[in-house]
Order: C-alpha cells, then structure tokens, then sequence
C-alpha cells in the first residue's frame, strides 16, 4: 500500500479496536476520535410525498449525531423521472428550508434537470448564491458525458462549488436509469472540464466497484464518495491503492451504518482516514466563491 | 460473540482477503469474536460443493474451537447423502449452507425437501445466504438473483422441525417471512450483517415480530467488512440483554454450544 502503509496504532484502529467488541464506545466515539469535522459529502433528506418525511429527518439526524457525523450534505430529489422544473424548483425550497430546521448540520445541494438549461443556471445562482448551498446534485436524467451538462458545469467551475453525480456500473442498465452515468462517462467530463470538483457517487451502492475504481484512474480531477448498502470488504482499500485518499469522500447515501462501518474496518492509515473523513470535503467546501 | 455468517476460501469473481483460517482468526480478535461458523466460498461455483466442504475442514481442524463447520451441499448433485454423512460423521458439522440459485435449484423441490428433513434428523442448523453478492456487481457469467422469501417461507412450512438461518437477507418485513401471525413455525432466524439500524430499522422492527431470540449476529466476513455488523447493536435501541443474545446466547442456543 504505498501511502497508506499501516502503522502499529493505525492497524488497531482499522481494525475496529475502537469499535468492536464489548465495552467498546459508541461507535461515534470513533469516529470523533479522528479530531476531523466527520462531513457526509452524500445524503438526502425526504421527499415531502412521504408522510412521515418530517419525522424520518428527524431519525436521520439523530443517526448521525450518535454515530458521529458532524456535518451531512444533502440533497432533496423528486421519485419521478424525467425530473420536470417545478419538481426541482419544489425539491430546492424544501431543501432551503431544512437548512433552518437544522443549521450547521444539513448543507445544501441544488438539485437541477440540466435539461432545462436556463432555469437550471437560475436555480443553482439563486440557491448558492443567496441560500448558501455548498453544490450541485445530479441525477440520470442525462448522461455526464452529454453536451447538455457544459453550462451548469462551467458555473459550478464559476462559483467554486462541487457537482455530485449519480454514478453506477453494472452489466446491464437498469431499466428505470437509461441514462445512468458511469466512471467512464464522468471521466469524458472531467477530462473536458480539469479544474470542476466532480464527484462521482456512492462507489458502494453502484454496481462493480472494481470496474468504477479502474476506470477513475484515468481522471485524476474526479473525486468518489465512498457511500452506498454494499459493505464488501476492501473497497476503501482498493479506492486508496489505485486513487489515493485525496480523491475519497466520506458519504452515506443514507446507509448509516453501513458506510461508518466500511470506513472503520477498512485497513488504512489513520493519515488517510482523516482525510477521507472530513479533510478532503472541507477543503472543497472552502474553495466555494461568492455567486 | 458468536458470527454465524462467515466464511473460508476463494470466491470465484473476486479476491477475497483475511480468507484463511489464520487470516481470520486474526481479523475476529480484533473485533472481538470469538466462535464463527464458517462454510468454503468456493463450494459456492464448485460443480462438487462437497470438495469445498473437505478444504475447510482441513483447514480448521487445529482451530476447532473457534470455528464452527457449516457445509455447502447440492441436492442436485449426485452423492449429496453420503457427503451429508461425512459432515456430521467426519467432520462434526453443525449446519448446512445450501445456495439454491447458485446450484440450480428450487428449495421446495423433494431432493432438496429430503435433505433438509435428513439435516433436521442429525441435529444439524440449515443456513440460507439470501444472497451472495448484490446482483447489480455480478460478473457477465452469471445472472443470480436473490433467493426468494416465499420459497424460504414454502420450506420452512414443509419442514417445521428443521431450524433455519437465514444469512445476508433484507427486506424481510416487506415480506411474509417478516410479518406477524404469518402462519409460518418459529423454526428461522434471520441474521443482521444486511439489516438497517438506522431511517427503517428493520433490525428493531423484526425484534418486535419474531421475537429477540431469533436474531443472530452475522457479519458475512471475509466477502464484508465486520464493522457494520458491530456499529449496528451499538446503534440499536435495545436492552443490553437483548444485544447479548444477539451477539451469542440465540447462536449459542441454535447450535447446541
């Protein structure tokens, strides 16, 4: 492993001596421990049409602050697609209004259709601009390699701020997700657009996690949140071989446990957990410029 | 703490790390597990499961008392009885894994019907991963979908006096398999290495509807990461009599330790 060469304490660290066993502290002990602001680069609050989205928030929140995330990123999406303008425009106010319901622990990415391109741009200005939104949030209503992307990409280049975007590999495209991105397509972006914070999503919830780590060798620009249900061993391993943790996100996607899981098992320096934890996502937060 | 969700070997798709038996001794100290039931990995695309079944054994014989043998057998296959034998005889096991959609075919079928009565006889826990890998990550070589809750729940009916196990499932209180008054006997526990804690929390939902003595700690290591196994009933709400028969009274129980 070069960089993440393990240490004695380190071993003991990735190896959940924190975490397991019992009399072990919580979980969130853990993680704290690692002196990093904990920052969920991927998460979503709940669709208003769900009755209980209030109260599922809520049990979101409350998961992260015993499992030791400080702060979540998030995102709000409407369940039909193609995504139509007033279901982004709705999914932003809700999403504007969270960041009061739960100040310094939610931040906020504007969700747009890229498809509607003007309204789009207007949508993310207003958001970043005025509501303080850290991002943009992607779905697969387009592929990231289509033109239809330049515009929103280039403000996001503008204003300093990330995009994340919905990624997936599989050996078959998910019929509800015809335009489903992967790390190939992301790359083609990225490649085009060198100086965008892309962040391709949830490396554990997005089919063949080998497949998607080779293929973001070759765009050096792009980041992977390391979110998602699927909790095989070695893929934070892998990420940092092939990537390096500078490239890596903490992320849920909201499989809490999961992903908090996934990071303190993985055999990684402690080096390298700090970043991946909270470092690397600040300094993206940081580089974000006044619209 | 007892794991009755772990494993030895290769598997077929992907490298497996800490899959040795030293390898894995090592990886349950750190985490503070003592006993793992454990089956070959590779008896899962092995055409002769019972090969992978006499790998483990060996492997595990100056550690048997930390690992605990479950057997792949294939219904399907020929000599599957005289390899259910050999487990019991041979090698003392003390569970069955059976993969039906690996190994092609159906729980309800009589083959597979007589084998499970004949495990239930010997005294032996038969185990089902609902799933190996998530099917969205699968190779191009294979199509394998996740074993179906109303087939599990078809055999757990037609054999009432077998005990079941059922590994690396989720979704269960979307199904029959999780609901109350199902009608069902009370002969399966599920384990929690794929259930959530968090938003839904299937895990304390299933508490309520089977009962806390049929959950069973399960990491599915080394094919997962044990951590989300342990950060799991530390984040449940639960009475730390509860988690103790989570971490080992009901495997405990279950296997006759």
């Amino acid at each position: 492993m070069s960089q993440a060469v393990l240490r004695r304490r380190d071993l003991f660290l990735a190896a959940g001596g924190l975490a397991a066993g019992e009399g072990a502290p919580l979980p969130g002990a853990s993680l704290r421990s690692y002196g990093v602001k904990v920052t969920d680069a991927h998460d979503h609050l709940h669709h208003r049409s769900r009755p209980t989205w209030r109260e599922d928030d809520k049990k979101l929140i409350d998961a992260a602050d015993r499992l030791g995330i400080d702060q979540l990123c998030c995102s709000i999406l409407p369940p039909e697609r193609p995504t139509t303008l007033e279901g982004f425009r709705e999914c932003n106010r809700w999403m504007a209004e969270a960041l009061g319901r739960f100040p310094g622990r939610v931040l906020g990415y504007v969700f747009v259709n890229p498809g509607y391109t003007r309204e789009a741009l207007e949508e993310v200005r207003r958001y970043v601009g005025d509501h303080g939104f850290i991002g943009i949030k992607l779905y697969n209503d387009y592929r990231a390699d289509e033109p239809v992307l330049w515009p929103l990409v280039e403000l996001a280049i503008q204003l300093g701020v990330p995009i994340l975007h919905h990624a997936g590999h599989t050996r078959w495209l998910p019929q509800p997700q015809p335009r489903i991105s992967d790390a190939g397509h992301l790359s083609v972006l990225a490649r085009r657009y060198p100086e965008a914070m892309i962040i391709c999503a949830h490396i554990a919830g997005g089919g063949d996690w080998e497949w998607t780590i080779k293929a973001l060798r070759g765009a050096p620009s792009l980041y992977l949140d390391l979110s998602g249900s699927v909790i095989d061993e070695g893929v934070v391993e892998m990420a940092v071989e092939e990537l390096g943790a500078e490239r890596l996100l903490f992320a849920c996607d909201m499989s809490l446990t999961a992903s908090v899981g996934r990071i303190l098992g993985a055999q990684i320096t402690g080096d390298a957990r700090r970043k991946i934890l909270g470092e690397n996502m600040q300094r993206i937060l940081a580089r974000r410029r006044a619209a | 703490m007892i794991d009755l969700n772990a494993y030895l070997g290769h598997f077929a798709f992907r490298p497996l790390r800490h899959n040795t038996a030293e390898g894995l001794l090592r990886w349950m100290d750190q985490k503070g597990i003592e006993r793992a039931a454990v089956s070959s990995a590779a008896a899962i695309t092995y055409r002769n499961a019972a090969a992978g079944n006499e790998e483990v054994a060996r492997q595990i014989q100056p550690h048997r008392d930390r690992f605990i043998l479950f057997g792949v057998l294939n219904p399907a296959y020929a000599g599957w009885r005289e390899d259910l034998r050999r487990l019991f005889e041979r090698h003392s096991a003390r569970g069955l894994r059976l993969y039906p959609r690996w190994h092609n075919y159906r729980l309800t079928d009589p083959v597979c019907l007589e084998l499970v009565r004949e495990a239930a006889a010997a005294s032996l826990v038969v185990s089902i991963p609902v799933r190996v890998e998530d099917r969205r990550q699968q190779s191009w070589l294979v199509d394998i979908p996740d074993v179906d809750h109303a087939e599990i729940a078809a055999l757990v009916r037609a054999v009432p006096e077998a005990r079941f196990v059922l590994l690396n499932g989720s979704g269960y209180t979307g199904s029959i398999l999780g609901r109350t008054e199902n009608g069902l006997p009370a002969n399966y526990s599920v384990d929690i290495s794929l259930l959530t804690v968090e938003l839904a929390n299937e895990l304390g939902r299933l508490l309520e509807v089977l009962g806390e003595d049929r959950v069973v700690f399960g990491t599915g290591m080394p094919f997962h990461y044990p951590d989300p196994a342990l950060v799991k009933l530390e984040l449940l709400e639960a009475p730390e009599f509860v988690k103790e028969k989570i971490r080992r009274g009901n495997a405990s129980r279950l296997l006759g330790l």
